[in-house]
């Protein structure tokens, strides 16, 4: 329990004290993990509103697809992401190997499946004529879907929340496409692990109440826009 | 209009933002667990940056993954520990030019009190023997780690077939991680001597006996000819680096300020004595 305690005392040290490179790496966690959402969000918005709207055949099939992204490894995600962007893989061109965008990539791959899935089951919730009535009124396609997703904004957000989550919380298929290298594309889950390895227990710890700290702020803002009364 | 055509674009257009950052000219290495493990990695990969203007990317992993890596040519240069794994590489043409850069050692760590009594063993192997007999439990690193590679070849040496050991264990993780297992589990292992004293105050395991044969680091560079992509420049300018005064400067000094000792030594040759 102790370490817990030298921990937490260390964590607010290193954040009152401004320390730099944990500023840096908290910075790039966030970024990275940010893009990534919003990635999947694109992705995901527009799938489930097709999947929802257009009700196409096959469509039990690609939602039990889609959930079963709920438990996408991210071993096997960074596995295939780091074949991919290898030198010698179809898109090794793009030299973005052991780069913050190969676990952008990486993150967003295991984020699209949740957002995606989620946002299905949001938007097969709404009253299925509620969007004939919305596009009889005279509501362009993208008016229609707009005011959908207002609707439906509380399991939206709470879909946005498990894809950031999904995120930022991943390691394994962070530290196989971004190498953990210091200053370039070591987050926070993999600067614990760095910190775990090196017996540095303490700082390890420190690091990991930043990282609660971070997603909390960020699921806070998420829960504040979601609970907010929308103007009449 | 469906809403599904959007994702292709996003992707392509998310990819295209993405690769404005990639590193297209950066060094790739590959590198050992027990030097990112220590800090030293980090260090040399500065000093190197700063003399060269050049920036190093690296992927971390045993030394069997990170040479693999080495002959598909994904990564350019590579710092590892297993000098047969090594030796066969630029046997088969897949790897050029390797050059030893530094050592420490291999150390038997075991639980206090010596409970399957190694002391007093002549070698590591027949330690292991005495491990062995006892049926004491001993965490290996099971993966294709040059210290695993190493330990392997230990227990041939020994004359000990470790098929349906129950007390031989498995944890295939990176050198300091097998180092807390093999302390939580009271058990023996080998572990190289910079982790080990890394480790020390951390685990309750001390070293008994250390190695005959020194634990060896190496460079060695992917073969160019064999893939176009390499950057053979770089590569060479790097292994360079892990052998001049500089890189010497850094790898002796490192682990004095914390632990009061290095942790390596350098094989580069001094300059005072490369003069005549």
């Amino acid at each position: 329990m102790g370490l817990v305690w030298d921990g937490i005392t260390e964590a607010f040290r290193l954040i009152f004290t401004g320390d730099a490179q944990v500023y840096e790496i908290a910075f790039l966690s966030l970024g990275v993990s940010a893009a990534a959402t919003a990635i999947a969000l694109v992705i995901g918005l527009s799938v489930a509103s097709f999947l929802a709207f257009r009700a196409p055949p096959g469509r039990t099939v690609a939602i039990s697809f889609l959930n079963s992204g709920f438990a996408l490894p991210p071993v096997v995600v960074g596995l295939i992401v780091a074949v991919l962007l290898w030198r010698t893989g179809p898109l090794g061109q793009l030299h973005l190997l052991y780069t913050p965008g190969a676990i952008v990539i990486a993150q967003a791959v295991i984020a699209t499946p949740v957002v995606t899935a989620l946002s299905t089951a949001a938007l097969q919730g709404l009253h299925p004529r509620l969007r004939l009535q919305v596009l009889a009124l005279g509501a362009s396609r993208w008016q229609a879907a707009w005011l959908l997703f207002r609707e439906a904004r509380l399991a939206l957000l709470a879909a946005v929340m498990a894809g950031f989550g999904a995120a930022i919380s991943e390691v394994g298929a962070t530290i196989m496409v971004g190498g953990n290298i210091k200053g370039e594309t070591r987050t926070l889950t993999s600067a614990t692990v760095l910190e775990v390895q090196q017996g540095n227990f303490e700082t390890a710890m420190a690091l990991s109440i930043i990282l609660l700290l971070l997603i909390y702020l960020v699921i806070l803002s998420l829960t504040v826009v979601q609970q907010r009364r929308p103007p009449a | 209009m469906s809403r599904t055509p959007l994702a292709a674009p996003a992707i392509i257009l998310a990819l295209a933002l993405l690769s404005g950052c990639g590193g297209g000219e950066d060094l790739l290495l590959g590198a050992t667990t027990s030097l990112q493990g220590t800090g030293l990695l980090d260090e040399l990969v500065a000093g190197f940056e700063e003399e060269s203007g050049l920036e190093v990317k690296y992927a971390v992993a045993g030394s069997g993954q990170v040479l693999e890596l080495l002959r598909r040519g994904e990564v350019d240069v590579a710092i590892t520990h297993s000098p047969e794994a090594e030796a066969e590489l630029v046997a088969a043409g897949d790897g050029v030019d390797r050059r030893p850069v530094m050592e420490n050692e291999f150390l038997l760590a075991g639980p206090r009190g010596d409970p399957a009594g190694v002391t007093g063993s002549k070698s590591v192997a027949e330690a292991f023997g005495r491990i062995a007999a006892a049926g004491h439990a001993f965490v290996s690193r099971g993966d294709t780690s040059g210290t695993h590679i190493r330990e392997v070849a230990i227990w041939r040496q020994a004359g000990i077939d470790l098929e349906g050991a129950v007390w031989y264990q498995e944890s295939a993780t990176t050198q300091s991680q097998n180092l807390l297992v093999a302390s939580d589990k009271a058990a023996y292992t080998l572990v190289d001597s910079s982790t080990f004293r890394v480790m020390k105050d951390r685990v309750d395991l001390v070293s008994y006996l250390a190695d005959s044969e020194p634990n060896l680091y190496s460079v060695i560079r992917a073969n160019p000819e064999r893939h176009a992509g390499v950057k053979a420049d770089a590569a060479r300018a790097f292994s360079d680096f892990l052998l001049s005064e500089r890189a010497r400067e850094i790898i002796n000094a490192f682990g004095r300020d914390q632990y009061g000792e290095s942790l390596f030594s350098s094989l580069a040759v001094p300059s005072e004595r490369v003069a005549p």
